[in-house]
């Protein structure tokens, strides 16, 4: 197992000490990252992001890597409809919210409330990734200025919805369960 | 609070004449020294083992520096004297491992003389404005005071001027050599302050949480002003009863109507910051927190969560002690907006409210 963790490392040009992180894991450990890669093939900036976040992930709940793995992940992982670069995608985005979950919940929150607010084609809402920042972004594209003044409408009664207030709440802090 | 002992010091030769030599020379009758005109070549390389060999030697460039704060965010207006590098105590998030880096020296500045004439030299010159300096930027204020002195050197010096105030930031209880000096209502002593939980946990080698508030009810005796920094809070299962518990314990043991100030600031570090903690730190849970990285590049927790913190803290603040001046450490004006309810339009609006904080 050992020669064919080098091996993939010096395939892929990985730093001597990406390489030494790696082996350094426990046997069990070693054997699912291998076997994750095996799967996904990533660069070694995209492993360094997926051990940093495993390993953080499994400190905090004191946990193992390959549980991890074999527990929350092994479904993206063997997904047979999707290609490699699906995998990693979709990997990185369920590691994602299990190293960020309350993040991850207010940011699904605040797009479900972005949905209930059917917002017509021509006005777009969003807010920053992270939440950094507390502000919401509007952004109207009219092709006239009656559908200027139609989706300035749009915008000042979704201003007023129960969901934008609920929105600018959590950005505030409202929901962060701190 | 465990005292500090160096395994060796080193001294740079021509600084024995310095009071800092003779008081170290006094406080280590028994740890060797080593006497060099070339101390660079004897610093050690690994940050854990900087921590043990002391060096004295003179400061060549400027000891006076305005805080570089951190781009983007709403900064104090405060300046900086540096008369030490390193510090005898080991937190598992201090930016010094970074900030440091290969000149991780801990080292002492013997030519104390030449700091207090160039900071005379400047408030004479800006007579019209007030600066607010602080000694704790990148080493503990106090922690080696009883061997070094410097406080009885610079503390004097303060005391006289009409244009400054001096803040001297601990995590220790090292307050003895402040004791039986008067400060004049111009030098704050002020705490970093955490629950004996993050203490235990994060803070290597630092007083207690009990021995801090003892040693601040110490300095309000001896007529010093009092600033407290809940700075670095960390969230984690249980922060909130912590936090609360904390200031209701200061509160109930200081005098708020003496405290200069108290600031609020998040756990921050940056991605070379945590790859160092993980490898010295390993069992350290504070990079596992919900930090994402901001604009200015440090991590942060994520926006509404720290800012759900600061809330909760300023309400238990405010609960103890009503007329408090309370600020937050670099953090961007959005977050002030959202914790406050307003913003200072300006670095020097901030740094004015906290001149005005102390004349009241």
């Amino acid at each position: 197992m050992d020669q064919e963790i080098r091996s993939y490392c010096r395939t892929k040009g990985f730093h001597l000490h990406t390489e030494e992180r790696w082996l350094a894991y426990s046997e069990a450990d070693r054997g699912a990252l291998l076997e994750l890669i095996r799967e996904v093939r990533p660069g070694e900036n995209h492993f360094r992001d997926l051990v940093d976040w495993l390993d953080e992930i499994a400190l905090r709940d004191a946990t193992q890597i390959a549980t991890l793995l074999r527990e929350k992940l092994s479904d993206v992982v063997t997904d047979p409809r999707l290609g490699r670069n699906d995998k990693l995608k979709r990997l990185k985005e369920e590691l994602r919210r299990l190293r960020f979950p309350r993040l991850a919940g207010i940011e699904d929150e605040i797009q479900r409330r972005i949905r209930n607010l059917k917002l017509p084609v021509g006005i777009s809402i969003s807010v920053p990734q992270g939440l950094e920042g507390g502000g919401v972004a509007v952004k109207i594209e009219a092709t006239s200025q009656d559908d200027l003044r139609r989706l300035a409408a749009e915008a000042s009664r979704a201003a007023d919805s129960d969901d934008m207030k609920e929105i600018y709440s959590m950005l505030g802090g409202g929901a962060a369960g701190a | 609070m465990k005292p500090y002992r160096p395994q060796e010091i080193v001294v740079e030769t021509g600084v024995e004449e310095s009071p800092i030599y003779r008081n170290v020379k006094r406080a280590f009758p028994d740890v060797p020294f080593i006497y060099s005109a070339e101390t660079e070549v004897l610093t050690p390389q690994d940050f854990g083992a900087a921590k043990r060999r002391l060096f004295l030697l003179r400061h060549r460039g400027e000891f006076l520096k305005k805080c570089p704060g951190s781009d983007g965010q709403v900064c104090c207006n405060y300046f900086v004297i540096n008369f030490a590098s390193n510090c005898p105590m080991d937190c598992s998030y201090c930016y010094l491992q970074d900030y440091l880096g290969s000149n991780a020296a801990l080292k002492v500045f013997t030519n104390v003389g030449d700091l207090v004439a160039e900071a005379g030299a400047m408030l004479e010159k800006h007579r019209k404005f007030f600066f607010r300096i602080g000694t704790g930027e990148i080493t503990d204020s106090l922690a080696l005071d009883p061997y070094i002195g410097f406080c009885a050197e610079v503390v004097p010096f303060f005391a006289e001027q009409p244009n400054a105030l001096l803040e001297l930031k601990t995590k220790s209880d090292c307050v003895d050599g402040l004791l039986g000096l008067d400060p004049k209502e111009r030098v704050v002593v002020s705490w970093s302050m955490n629950p004996q939980r993050v203490i235990d946990a994060d803070e290597h080698d630092t007083a207690s949480l009990d021995e801090r508030i003892a040693a601040a009810m110490r300095c309000q005796a001896a007529g010093y002003k009092l600033g407290f920094h809940c700075d670095p809070m960390v969230e984690y299962d249980g922060w909130e009863n912590d936090y609360c518990g904390m200031v209701e314990k200061l509160f109930t043991a200081v005098d708020f109507r003496r405290i200069a100030w108290i600031s609020m600031g998040v756990l921050r570090t940056t991605p070379g910051l945590k790859r160092t903690m993980r490898s010295r730190f390993p069992s350290s849970r504070l990079p596992t927190g919900e930090q994402i990285l901001c604009p200015d590049g440090k991590l942060r927790y994520f926006q509404p969560l720290r800012v759900a913190m600061y809330r909760k803290m300023l309400g238990w603040i405010r609960a103890a002690a009503p007329t408090v001046f309370v600020y937050l450490c670099m953090e961007s004006r959005e977050v002030w907006e959202q914790v406050f309810g307003f913003a200072p339009a300006c670095e020097k609006e901030l740094g004015s409210h906290m001149t005005e904080s102390l004349a009241s």
